[in-house]
């Protein structure tokens, strides 16, 4: 079934974490840490009486693309929403240190490393965030996680790709904005408060979450391409996203840090004066700021074609 | 003397109409137009307690406005209604009962308002006439329940009370021309009254007045099923179908009931269909709304004609683009039919598959639950042999012949049957054996006070039953025990599979009346969502080259 | 309510088909499971299922029993995490688990 060539035009959708981790590196060289096989497994779950699972619902690995080293972290919408708790939280902690440290041995043996030589993390993000049955230990995770992510930049790239069905909201929406790179598919979402979230607090009024289409117009890949939220959009295979981590891969690491959307004096200037912007339009809806970007089509631009969308449309400047 | 003084008078029915339509005339704005606010006093000048009233609503388009306004009306002078109408699936449908303006209720489907109908007439506040199916009721309209007043809708109309009901054109007719033909009043909400119709599908001076309704009518995408939520088993259910049954007897006309094992062997079809080479072999003509899951295999080819009961929301355009398959006007828009539609699924097509939630040990099957008085709606009507048929079939004839006790009912004359298909899981949501001792239906029949159990469909009618387990091909049983040990043969891990003796099963394996799936050649590992040919609503909508516009609420992008 | 355990051996005389590598199928999303498949010698099928779901054990041990009947295995170490779900998808699973298995 997860076998490496069929799994490149596959959906990226439909794909399993382990599929996505397995199919992003070249073929042949991933090796899954503590999997499966394992069995570390939720003892908080176990207490409660929920279902557990062997993984704790996320893959971690090492794999290579091309020359690069890439450490993987996956996380499996279908298992508890994808939410993190001690021991997936611990996996995703410990595979983004293992690179880093990884990173530091290699630098300090072989200096003149290139710069494709030098290891980087990708987050296959489908998570709400803390798993609330293991609230403490949840959001402990995603404080280390964070951590892990400063500790990494300047040295170990940390690329996200958003795009399963779940997407990434939660204190993991602020996990992946703090990433590196951001490339999503146009199924990919990325937000803080999930909709329904919204939608409990502030009224249906407000934003009704069962409207799917207002869900993936405020949240959804384009958009956030649009906004440049999202660094790049890709196709929804797993060769679509794969091909732009070949692109990525060999960087060096100070290009990535022109592709960060926040986390400097500069970053921090551009994103006052989206907020200005917005103050000064009102936007009712994500179309009106479409439109602002200079897209006459706004209104049609979710539904024409993928190909044609990311080859005409205009991402909002300011 | 003169003839004249002893006749009877012949046009009480026309007289009466006219008076009440003289207490509404101030009511009439322009034409045959009645404003919004005057709808209640429109109803109160023309409805008289005791009246039979139909409201138009299937499980489609509702007329919903006028549902509201006739629970307004002044109850000391009208109630005790007797209400005919295919549906009942709005509140507001209910609260006539509730509110002491409607007495009795004739009907063929409750959908949502189900287990108040059964709570009502458990309580004494709905006097059930009987459950129908639609073109049972159909008939009766035309025959002993003629509404006096029917309150119907359209998308439009002008002021000479021409209608439009277009793509959801659905019960409209058959309720009017009962109604008008028998010197009744039809009123119709309308979304908008126009100077020109797109074309009229209801004359003008079959419509006494039109309502130009402050909301659009209400409206419900029933039919449609996001492929992401298709399992893996609903896909070897699917696969089983198609191998087994669809191809095996070349199945070209049918009808899919609505859910998800359907949609599935929708998706599958331009895949693993293909690949079985049924293309062209089967499913070239069916009877069913616009299914969404059906794009790829009409952009595939696979079908040459669909005849729809009622549209499905979003798929407007797209049909309206295949002319070539679907049933469109002259103006470029389909028009649906239900009495039409059931029609051509009673009496022309050769298979019936759907789904339900019990089967008994002897094969019948209903979806009503103890609480719950649902009606089947259509489902009797496609899912029975229908004995008027005189026709014949490739697929009609080979399961006709099956049958191993054809000569003792008509000797040396052949006859075919319909295929009647029922694919369930052996258990169903929370768990629920789906395979039962004695169907729920007695209890309901219990509670509700019903003559009979409401079973949907009926033992003798089924031919197939298809689970995870295998295909039972109940045709080829001889006798009621055969049929009922094909049945535990196929009913897996339920009280009815368990009871299953093994050395039986093998025999009927043998026998071909049992089939598994290694039996049918079908690998289950196979069975994965890698076959669908839509995966998800986007690719409902490239597949249909941005034609298909889904609701909002499935959309994924 | 902790998860409920399972676990169970089931004597296998004719069976002939065999696991040739650990594998893991599936995932413990809502009305479904996963399952990790190992090497066992021919005699024996040892079974562990964790499930939030109590009141089964019979069924579980019929299912299970109906797999290892129909596919003629004759040893094998079976895991399985299950959150509810049917006899149908739990068979399912694990055929697909013994295809992959067998493929690789």
């Amino acid at each position: 079934m997860s076998n490496w060539k069929n799994l490149q035009s596959r959906s990226f959708l439909e794909s399993s974490a382990r599929d996505r981790a397995l199919g992003l590196v070249d073929e042949g060289t991933f090796t899954e840490l503590a999997g499966p096989f394992d069995r570390v497994t939720s003892p908080h779950l176990a207490l409660l009486g929920d279902a557990v699972a062997f993984d704790d619902g996320i893959v971690t690995g090492v794999g290579r693309i091309g020359k690069t080293p890439v450490f993987v972290i996956s996380q499996e919408g279908k298992f508890i929403g994808g939410s993190v708790g001690e021991i997936g939280g611990a996996k995703m902690v410990n595979t983004i240190k293992l690179a880093i440290d990884f990173h530091d041995d290699l630098v300090a043996k072989y200096p003149d490393l290139s710069d494709a030589e030098k290891p980087v993390v990708v987050i296959s993000f489908e998570t709400g965030g803390v798993r609330l049955h293991e609230a403490n230990a949840g959001l402990l995770a995603h404080a280390e996680v964070m951590d892990q992510l400063q500790k990494a930049r300047g040295k170990v790239p940390v690329i996200a790709v958003i795009g399963s069905k779940v997407g990434a909201f939660g204190g993991m929406g602020f996990v992946a904005a703090a990433t590196d790179a951001i490339i999503m598919s146009e199924f990919g979402r990325l937000g803080l408060t999930g909709p329904e979230v919204i939608e409990q607090e502030m009224g249906k009024e407000e934003f009704d979450a069962s409207d799917r289409a207002l869900v993936y117009r405020t949240t959804g890949g384009r958009h956030k391409y649009i906004m440049g939220d999202a660094n790049f959009l890709v196709e929804d295979t797993i060769e679509g996203f794969r091909a732009k981590l070949v692109d990525l891969a060999p960087l060096p690491v100070a290009d990535f840090e022109a592709m960060r959307r926040i986390g400097s004096p500069e970053k921090v200037e551009h994103q006052l004066k989206l907020v200005a912007l917005a103050a000064e339009m009102q936007p009712k809806d994500a179309v009106d700021v479409w439109a602002k970007a200079g897209n006459e089509n706004a209104p049609g631009l979710l539904d024409v074609p993928f190909a044609e969308f990311v080859g005409s449309v205009k991402r909002l400047s300011v | 003397m003169t003839h004249h003084d002893t006749r009877k008078n012949w046009r009480t029915r026309a007289a009466d109409t006219a008076a009440r339509k003289e207490a509404a005339a101030p009511l009439f704005a322009k034409g045959k137009e009645v404003l919004a606010k005057d709808t209640v006093a429109l109803l109160e000048a023309v409805i008289r307690a005791g009246d039979v009233i139909n409201i138009e609503g299937n499980n489609q388009k509702q007329a919903d406005f006028l549902a509201d306004c006739l629970n307004q009306v002044d109850k000391s002078k009208i109630h005790d209604l007797h209400m005919v109408q295919s549906a009942v699936p709005l509140k507001s449908h209910l609260d006539l009962f509730e509110n002491g303006i409607a007495k009795k209720l004739d009907f063929a489907f409750g959908g949502p308002q189900a287990a108040r109908v059964a709570e009502f007439i458990e309580n004494g506040k709905i006097q059930l006439g009987a459950i129908h199916t639609y073109l049972e009721l159909f008939g009766r309209y035309f025959l002993d329940l003629t509404p006096r007043v029917s309150l119907v809708c359209a998308y439009k109309a002008d002021r000479k009370g021409n209608l439009y009901t277009g793509f959801n054109t659905e019960d409209t007719p058959v309720i009017v021309e009962a109604t008008k033909f028998k010197d009744g009043i039809v009123i119709a909400q309308v979304n908008e009254i126009v100077d020109e119709l797109p074309r009229v599908d209801i004359p003008g001076d079959w419509v006494d007045a039109v309502i130009e309704s402050p909301r659009p009518f209400f409206i419900e995408p029933l039919f449609t099923r996001d492929p992401a939520n298709i399992t893996d088993n609903q896909i070897l259910l699917a696969m089983m179908c198609l191998k087994g049954i669809y191809g095996e007897y070349g199945v070209t006309s049918m009808n899919h009931g609505i859910g998800f094992l359907t949609s599935a062997i929708e998706l599958i079809l331009p895949t693993y269909g293909a690949e079985l080479g049924l293309k062209g072999k089967v499913c070239t003509h069916m009877i069913i709304n616009p299914h969404p899951t059906m794009i790829p295999a009409i952009e595939e080819g696979w079908v040459e004609a669909i005849h729809c009961f009622g549209g499905e929301l979003g798929m407007e355009d797209y049909v309206a683009s295949r002319p070539d398959v679907f049933f469109i006007g002259p103006d470029g828009t389909l028009r649906s039919n239900r009495a039409f539609a059931q029609t051509a699924g009673h009496y022309a097509a050769d298979m019936f598959i759907g789904g339900t939630l019990q089967i008994d040990k002897y094969g019948n099957s209903s979806t009503a639950t103890a609480g719950r008085v649902a009606g089947f709606g259509g489902a009797p009507n496609m899912g029975c042999d229908p004995k008027g048929r005189r026709h014949p079939s490739g697929a009609w004839l080979k399961c006709g012949a099956e049958l191993p006790s054809l000569d003792t009912l008509t000797g040396s004359v052949p006859r075919g049957k319909r295929l009647v298909v029922q694919g369930v899981e052996t258990f169903g949501e929370g768990r629920k054996p789906v395979f039962v001792d004695e169907l729920d239906a007695w209890k309901l029949a219990k509670n509700a006070n019903l003559d009979i159990p409401p079973v949907m469909i009926y033992g003798d009618d089924l031919t197939h039953i298809v689970t995870e387990e295998g295909i039972a091909y109940l045709t080829r049983c001889k006798d009621m025990e055969t049929r009922m040990a094909a049945i535990r043969a196929v009913a897996g891990f339920t009280e009815i599979g368990l009871s299953a003796k093994p050395e039986e099963t093998k025999a009927l394996r043998e026998a071909g009346i049992v089939k598994t799936p290694s039996d049918l050649g079908i690998d289950p590992a196979r069975a994965t969502r890698d076959l669908l040919a839509a995966k998800n609503m986007r690719d409902l909508v490239t597949w249909s080259g941005g034609l298909y516009n889904p609701p909002a609420r499935f959309r994924n992008w | 309510m902790a998860l409920h355990t399972l676990e169970f051996e089931l004597e296998t005389t004719s069976g002939t088909a065999s696991i040739p590598a650990p594998t893991h199928v599936g995932v413990t999303g809502s009305s479904d499971l996963e399952v990790i498949l190992e090497p066992a010698p021919a005699g024996k099928v040892a079974v562990r299922i964790v499930t939030p779901v109590t009141g089964f054990d019979e069924l579980w041990k019929r299912v299970v029993k109906k797999f290892t009947d129909e596919t003629a295995l004759a040893g094998a170490r079976i895991e399985i995490n299950d959150n509810n779900a049917t006899p149908a998808v739990v068979l399912l699973r694990l055929k697909q688990a013994l295809t992959q298995a067998t493929a690789a």
